[in-house]
Parts: C-alpha cells; structure tokens; sequence
C-alpha cells in the first residue's frame, strides 16, 4: 500500500508540509517494501485547482492514504470517488513522526474538508 | 465610438469619472463590465427593464461510455477533471468551458450541461440615458462571459462608456475589446503609478490609443506627472481632491449634480476626451 506524506524535503526526517494542494513534494512510503517515492508537486504553482491536480498526481503513484494538514472540498470530493483516505498530520512534525504516528492508529481521519481555495483566473 | 473607464490599482475614480461622464452626456449607454463588484448601479439607480441570465457550459461524463483512457484529464489546462483506473471526475467550478475534453474523448462519454453564472440588468439611469450592468454569482470563477455579452448588446451603439473591471486580469481585457479608446484614472500616490504602468503596458500591447486623468489632484506626490511626461502620455485632466465630493459620493450623488463648478470641470474632462480620442482616430 502507498502512503502519501505532504513533505517540505524528500526524506523522512523531512518537516512536513503545512499545505495539501500546494505542498512542495509528495514523499510516497510503500509499505510492503519501506521503499520511499519522492515527487515534487507539480500543482504547487497552479494558478487555480492545485488540490485536484495534486489528487491526480496520487492517483496516478497509486496511493490509497495520505497523510495531509487538511484538504478542500473539491479535493475532498475527488479523494472519496477515488478511495483514498485521508488523515490528519497535526501532533506531527516530520514524516517519520507522522508515519510512526500512523501505524499506531494515533492519526484522526480527516472528515470535513477545510476552506475552499481562491481560483483566482 | 466605444470609451473604455480604466485604472489599474483599485479605487482611483474609474466609477467616479465614468458616471460622471454619463450623466452629463445623455446620448451615452454607460456599462458596468466590474462584473464582481459592480457599483455603478449606485449612482445610475436604473429602472430595470431586462434581465438576461449568462450560463457557463460544464462537462458530464457518462459512466457506462467512459473507458478510462484519461485523455480529458492530460488535456485539460485546468485541472477541472481528474481521472483514474476507478472514475474519471470533472469539477465544474474549474472548468472554462473550452470544450476541449469533449473533442478529445475518443469514447463519446462527454457531454456538456450548462449552468448560470450570473445577470445582466439593462434599464434607463435616473439621468434618462441607457444604462447595463452585469452582477456575477459569488463564488464563480470568471466573468468574461458576461462581459462579452455586455460587449455584445451594445456593440451597435454610437458611444458607450465603459466602467472596467480593475486591474489587467482577463475581466479587464474583454472589457476592453472592440474599444477605441481608453481612460486611464490614476491617483498620485506610488500605488497608483505603479499599477497604472502595468495598464498602459497592457493598452499598448492592444494597440488601444489612451490618456491619462489624475484624480484626487493635490494628495500624494508628483511622480504621477513625472512618468506621464517620461513616457510621453497625455493627461487629459486632473481632478482635484475635494472632500465635498467624497461626501456626495458617500451618499449616493455624483460631483455634477452638488455644483457647477464640478459640472464644467467634467463637461470640460469631456471635451478634452473626445479630442484626444478623435484625433487619436485620424492618424
């Protein structure tokens, strides 16, 4: 299974990002294998519809949980259509942190979307 | 001949000068193209005789057609769908409603639905002239298609003063297409020149022929005039700051209707316009 993480780094020691459509990379952790993917988001300097384009992108690295500060509402919507559950960072500084957290099912699940984003044209 | 009301940074007088002007000149239909924010209403208080909705078009994908192949979503400059392996989803608050996702669907499963984002009111100013302003929906991303359309109705009228959306975003191009000629209302202040330099990069780019009018005259400083003249741009009039006129404006009244002294100030700013725009016309 692949875990997203909104990252500022591509390590695990890394601070996590305090943004989801816009976070600097995507730091996927696999698993089966602890194998780590760092991808560097490609919807942080969308002009609008960073959080749709940042599901598209964890659709397509096939993940099936991240971790996030908060989502939008239309990111939320996406998340749901596509399974992927999302969970709340907070308690968490670094990836590691978040990922220990994680496993031992301290991580809330995020359940209301937060403020939608400005889609400025 | 088609006047375009403009600025840059917010709150210089765009509204100020263009209502100003249509209340003087009865033979002129004024438009309010600041489609987020519209106020010349205000001032104009029309009887409105029309109301026209202006819809927007927006993806739906059939389920059952879809065959996943996600080039809508690689098309889409916007980011309004996403697809995978289990849905492909559009977002229609992102669409721009380009149609391009629906030509490349090899499957057929795109079809496209419409929604309403926004009005525009047509109606008679209480000054007796024409008078249209459009009023988008919160929360809608862009009101370029109620602009066209504003555009649109009064393209065959023989002078209309246009009331533009601040700034040099996509609202204040279509707000300026097919004019032929551009008022730029500036303040002197640095935020006022330094927003206007983006507006005359902007008109000269369009290639539509501008003057300057300094607003709030006597505030400020004098970099305003400085760059005007550096850049050689012609000011058709300056506007001093008066706070009797704040005060009208703060209640619903234009400068030519407290005074005559502002009356012949605005008849003379029109005079001066029309000049600079019809000899802008003869070169």
């Amino acid at each position: 299974m692949n875990i997203a993480f909104c990252s500022t780094g591509c390590e695990l020691k890394s601070e996590l990002d305090d943004r989801f459509g816009r976070t600097t990379y995507f730091l996927i952790y696999k698993t089966e294998t602890s194998e780590i993917i760092c991808i560097e988001n490609e919807a942080r300097m969308a002009k609008g519809g960073a959080g749709s384009q940042a599901v598209q992108q964890l659709i397509d690295h096939n993940v099936s949980v991240v971790i996030a500060p908060e989502v939008g509402p239309q990111a939320m919507d996406a998340l749901k259509r596509f399974n992927i559950t999302p969970y709340n960072q907070k308690g968490a500084k670094t990836v590691e942190e978040a990922l220990a957290l994680w496993k031992d099912e301290k991580l809330p699940l995020i359940e209301e979307p937060g403020a939608k984003g400005l889609h400025k044209a | 001949m088609k006047i375009a009301i403009l600025s840059g940074k917010g709150g210089t007088g765009k509204t100020t000068v263009s209502n100003n002007l249509a209340a003087l000149i009865s033979e002129a239909v004024l438009i309010d193209c600041d489609v987020e924010e519209p106020n010349s209403h205000i001032f104009m208080v029309p009887r409105i005789t029309g109301e026209e909705e202006i819809q927007t078009g927006y993806p739906v994908v059939d389920d059952d057609k879809c065959i996943h192949c996600r080039k809508c979503a690689d098309f889409c400059h916007y980011n309004a769908i996403i697809a995978g392996a289990a849905a492909t989803m559009p977002l229609k608050d992102l669409c721009h409603d380009c149609g391009g996702c629906r030509l490349v669907c090899p499957a057929g499963a795109i079809t496209y639905e419409k929604k309403g984002i926004g009005t525009i009111y047509t109606g008679k100013s209480r000054f007796g002239s024409d008078f249209l302003y459009g009023q988008l929906h919160l929360g809608e991303l862009s009101g370029v298609k109620i602009i066209n359309r504003l555009n649109e109705m009064t393209a065959d009228r023989d002078l209309v003063l246009v009331d533009s959306p601040p700034g040099t975003s996509c609202s204040t191009v279509a707000a300026l297409e097919d004019s032929d000629y551009a008022v730029i209302v500036t303040e002197p202040t640095p935020f006022g020149v330094s927003d206007m330099k983006m507006v005359v990069e902007m008109l000269r780019e369009m290639e539509i022929p501008f003057s300057v009018v300094v607003n709030k005259a006597g505030l400020g400083d004098k970099e305003v005039y400085d760059y005007c003249r550096g850049e050689n741009l012609s000011i058709s009039g300056e506007i001093p700051f008066d706070r009797s006129v704040a005060e009208a404006y703060a209640s619903g009244k234009l400068a030519v209707e407290i005074s005559d002294e502002n009356r012949s100030l605005y008849n003379t700013l029109w005079l001066n316009i029309r000049k600079e725009a019809e000899k802008s016309h003869e070169n």
